[in-house]
């Protein structure tokens, strides 16, 4: 909450908020665009499975070689 | 893996959690509030999906960071080891004294 807090100070650094010039609506928070977060969260999450994947082929792979398994 | 060789696969792997990756996630996270303050969003409630996603992106890179730094500090030592066993005549121990050796006899005058 004290974070939150303390980058309020950039609304004093810029005052404009730049949109895209092509679309006619604003930005609408209450609304928010369902397909881009899903995509966000299945991308977050398929990336962490990728990670604990490549760490268990990894640490497989270390046992393997050094005749530790 | 791209940049690494077979050997590399030789070395211990990296924990999950790892220096590199904690402070990639943390500079990601803190991409996510800047993102959020400079458009004028509150900056820790607003776009929970970006935040997430610039964590996650920071703590991939900063795991496979850690292997690739790894693997060079393990090529420097043992090319460093490869040639203090290749000249040992650089290398020799030297005679240690002690200090009771070289320290004069103390006859305090009072």
């Amino acid at each position: 909450m004290l974070l939150g807090r303390l980058l309020l100070r950039t609304s004093a650094v810029n005052k404009m908020v730049s949109r895209n010039a092509y679309t006619a609506s604003k930005p609408d928070p209450s609304k928010p665009n369902m397909l881009r977060v899903g995509l966000a969260f299945g991308s977050t999450a398929v990336l962490w499975a990728l990670l604990f994947k490549q760490h268990s082929t990894d640490v497989h792979e270390y046992k393997t070689r050094n005749g530790l398994e | 893996m791209g940049l690494l060789p077979d050997e590399a696969k030789r070395l211990p792997p990296p924990g999950i959690v790892n220096r590199n990756s904690v402070w990639l996630g943390l500079c990601g996270w803190a991409t996510g509030m800047l993102h959020n303050s400079l458009n004028r969003r509150p900056a820790l409630k607003a776009g929970v999906h970006r935040q997430t996603l610039f964590i996650t992106v920071g703590w991939f890179i900063g795991y496979h960071l850690t292997k690739y730094e790894n693997y060079k500090y393990a090529t420097l030592d043992r090319d460093m080891n490869e040639y203090i066993r290749l000249h040992p005549d650089e290398f020799q121990e030297k005679e240690r004294r002690t200090f009771a050796a070289i320290v004069e006899p103390f006859h305090p005058i009072r």
